[in-house]
């Protein structure tokens, strides 16, 4: 991570006086999702906090639609002159793909930087016989088909995120598609499904109040905010994370002394007090990954996803 | 007390006070042209707000949201084009009334039945928004499936006097609905491998087109030359009188408890408790026939349900963190990046902003008093004195910028034109099209319901009518199905004995 950064700081040097008068006009960032989600209000506090350090005002395009892929597909046209560029999280791009056919794939984009993640959560109700994540995991390995859980789309990254801990340990469990994570909460806290499965941030108040009990996180390490739910590794897990995380992304052919500008504005304005407490308000930690260790991530999440999707026989 | 004067004098600040009054006026011109829409409006605005005090944002959005929800109504009356979706149903009574020399007292009441509509929103939403958002909790997919069956059952009371033209119109509805990325299985339907259509059909803009294109045509049509006089739009002069406000009252209870009821349960909207509350002062109406004629009742029932989803939509919002539309979206969103976590201590956390919040979507709901009545009415009517040969493009280019907006995509523009079309030859063709919107809101909502039911249930249909709210919704299904058939043999059996 140091290296990355001290060499994205010295590359900058270089590029400064090529670049120097890059942007002179307005940037426009497409997001794949509407206004008001979780990947939409990132963005716009991003860009406003952008807007300073690159001293350009930027305009969000919100373009949702197909989980995302609407406006990424719609993205492809945009120029690489360093205005055009995307903020989307990683579902479009390494999920959405596996279902359906995209007029793109993971290494159709130059990688500029991730700039946030967190863990979805497994929660259920406070009544639910387990009260860890290895009781719940055997519970539910106990009795097949008997539970319910909501998670926020069919083939979405929360579904297959959920697959690959139960395939791993032979559970079955009967998936309930709903509209996004705030429907999977509603049908959740009503009794309607048995499990809530989705991202932390709208179940967090639930969890804390006790109305809500999260007893996995799927990421490998355990989360902070929700100190009864185990973290993969401890279950033995470790390799099945799967997170939501967010990114900003440049068209194929983007000049790269614009895209180390970029990397150097985003890193600062990411680790920013200001965009750190906004992050910890919402669930989620900062993390920078920049330029080619991007794609690779990128792609290694691609082709697990694959898999699991394969599997389910959802795989297009 | 204390939380009381600070919410007031927060409320009253100038600031607070100057956004509210600007946004509503804004709220009313962005209802009045055709294809503007709020929604695009507090998307484009909220975001340039974030570095303002919280309550200047929020006024915004509150002025906004309410005021083009009446703003809608406008054209609605004078010209038969829907100013927003949820004016649809105003255009039912309203401009026949207009033909008839009433403009004036069409405004008027849209006005007045606007206000009580979104007052009555406002006062829920501050005394019994967390009561009623545990309420919708008990929703789930069975009793959401019934809803939509239940507003579709309501196809029935807005078909016109052709059942069969009206069950075919609802079929192309329902048709249209099944468009897209399927939610269940992620399988993509009548998409034909164009990415754009994996979203399925954008509402707004089929609506825009479908509603707002015919009458423009028509307008063309008249090739008028020379518009109005002042002397013919007669406005202003139309008093409402006590006899008129004491046979509204009734409407205006029952569109305003109709309203809030679809306004609290995510995913529906303003435009179906329009529509649920116009059926539901004609099925209660002595003289149903005249409804569709330039009633009255028609206009006040319409504009009051939509205004009365407006405050109740935010009750799921701020109560429970769980946003039922995008403008509530927009809200949780601007308060995150304010700093306060959505969720149930959201009040708790800031009640002097929450409640502030709330205390602006009650002062917005009484500006558009002011705002409608006296200004807007008056200004934004004279534009039916343009000719129509300067009107009919200007709207079309309103139109083609407010859907080109929604999603950024030309291809948009093709469908509203093609929607507008079909609307056209459907309307010469005397098919209703209120059931196509009916069929296309209500279908997607349906069909996933039940099937999300019926995972629940593993399959067990018997579950869909044993819980007891379903039960409830099922039966007023069927009682809103048989209610005309019974009243027309009952009035045959009094006509009978008459003679």
């Amino acid at each position: 991570m140091k290296t990355l950064t001290l060499g994205a700081a010295a590359l900058l040097l270089g590029a400064t006086t090529a670049q120097a008068e890059y942007p002179e006009r307005p940037i426009e960032i497409t997001v794949p999702a509407p206004a008001g989600g979780g990947t939409d209000t990132s963005a716009r506090m991003l860009a406003t906090l952008l807007e300073g350090e690159l001293g350009a005002s930027i305009a969000i395009l919100n373009a949702a639609g197909g989980g995302g892929s609407v406006g990424v597909t719609q993205f492809m046209q945009a120029r690489n002159d360093g205005y055009s560029l995307l903020a989307t999280w990683n579902s479009p791009i390494t999920t959405v793909p596996q279902m359906q056919p995209t007029a793109y794939a993971p290494d159709s984009f130059v990688p500029v930087a991730s700039t946030s993640q967190t863990a979805y959560t497994l929660c259920v109700a406070p009544g639910f016989p387990a009260e860890t994540g290895e009781e719940f995991l055997a519970e539910l390995a106990a009795n097949p088909g008997r539970y319910t859980y909501g998670n926020d789309g069919i083939g979405g990254t929360m579904q297959l995120a959920a697959e690959r801990i139960f395939q791993a340990r032979g559970i079955e469990t009967i998936a309930v598609p709903f509209g996004g994570a705030g429907e999977t909460l509603q049908n959740f806290l009503g009794g309607h499904v048995d499990i809530y499965g989705g991202s932390i941030s709208p179940v967090l108040p639930y969890a804390q109040s006790g109305e809500a009990k999260c007893l996995i996180v799927t990421s490998a390490a355990a989360v902070p905010a929700l100190p009864q739910a185990a973290g993969l590794e401890e279950l033995g897990l470790g390799d099945k994370e799967t997170l939501l995380w967010r990114m900003v992304l440049a068209p194929a052919g983007t000049d790269q002394a614009i895209v180390d500008r970029l990397i150097a504005a985003l890193e600062t304005t990411v680790n920013s007090p200001e965009y750190t407490e906004f992050l910890a308000g919402v669930g989620e930690v900062p993390n920078v990954v920049t330029g080619p260790a991007l794609g690779e991530r990128l792609q290694g999440e691609f082709d697990a996803l694959a898999e699991v999707a394969q599997s389910l026989g959802l795989a297009q | 007390m204390d939380l009381l004067t600070q919410i007031a004098g927060s409320v009253f600040s100038l600031g607070s006070v100057a956004a509210m009054l600007g946004a509503s006026l804004l709220g009313v011109l962005i209802g009045a042209l055709p294809g503007l829409n709020p929604v695009m409006a507090i998307a484009l605005l909220l975001p340039l707000t974030y570095s303002m005090e919280p309550l200047i944002a929020l006024g915004m959005v509150a002025g906004i949201y309410n005021g083009s929800m009446y703003g809608g109504a406008i054209p609605a009356i004078l010209m038969r084009i829907p100013g927003t979706p949820a004016a649809i149903a105003t255009t039912f009574d309203g401009f026949p009334m207009t033909q008839r020399g009433e403009a004036a007292r069409a405004l008027k009441i849209a006005c007045w039945s606007s206000a009580i509509g979104g007052t009555a929103s406002a006062l829920a939403l501050m005394t019994m928004g967390p009561l009623l958002a545990r309420a919708t909790l008990h929703f789930g997919p069975a009793e959401y499936f019934w809803i939509a069956m239940f507003g579709m059952a309501s196809i029935g009371v807005l078909v016109g006097d052709d059942a069969l033209k009206g069950l075919m119109a609802a079929v192309l509805g329902l048709l249209l609905g099944t468009v897209g990325l399927d939610n269940l299985s992620g399988i993509p339907r009548f998409t034909f491998g164009e990415p754009w259509l994996l979203g399925g059909l954008d509402l707004v803009v089929i609506l825009v087109g479908l509603y707002a294109l015919p009458p423009v045509i028509a307008l063309a049509e008249q090739a008028d030359l020379k518009g109005l006089s002042a002397a013919a739009l007669k406005l202003g002069r139309a008093r409402l009188g006590w006899a008129e406000i004491k046979g509204l009252i009734p409407t205006w209870l029952r569109s305003s408890f109709i309203g809030i009821g679809v306004g609290i349960l995510p995913g529906a909207g303003g435009n179906i408790a329009a529509f649920l509350s116009y059926s539901a002062a004609k099925s209660a109406s002595n003289d149903p026939d005249s409804f569709g004629k330039g009633n009255p009742q028609g206009v006040a029932a319409a504009e009051c349900g939509n205004n009365a989803d407006n405050a109740a939509s935010m009750i799921p919002a701020l109560a429970l963190g769980i946003p039922g539309n995008v403008v509530a979206a927009l809200v949780l969103g601007a308060l995150l990046i304010h700093g306060l976590q959505p969720g149930p201590q959201l009040f708790h956390q800031n009640p002097a902003l929450v409640g502030g919040f709330m205390a602006q979507m009650l002062v917005t709901s009484l500006l558009i008093l002011l705002v409608g009545g006296a200004a807007a009415t008056r200004v934004f009517a004279q534009v039916q004195r343009l000719p129509g040969v300067l009107m009919v493009p200007m709207i079309l280019v309103l139109m083609a910028v407010g859907v080109y907006v929604i999603n950024g995509r030309v291809v948009d523009l093709w469908l509203m034109f093609a929607a507008g079309l079909a609307g056209y030859v459907l309307e010469k063709l005397a098919f209703p099209l209120a059931p196509v919107v009916l069929g296309l809101i209500l279908g997607p909502m349906a069909e996933q319901s039940v099937r999300r039911a019926l995972l629940i249930s593993r399959g067990e249909a018997t579950e869909l009518l044993t819980r007891p709210i379903s039960a409830v919704i099922a039966v007023a299904t069927l009682g809103l199905i048989l209610w005309p058939i019974l009243r027309a043999w009952q009035r045959r059996r009094q006509g009978a004995t008459t003679i």
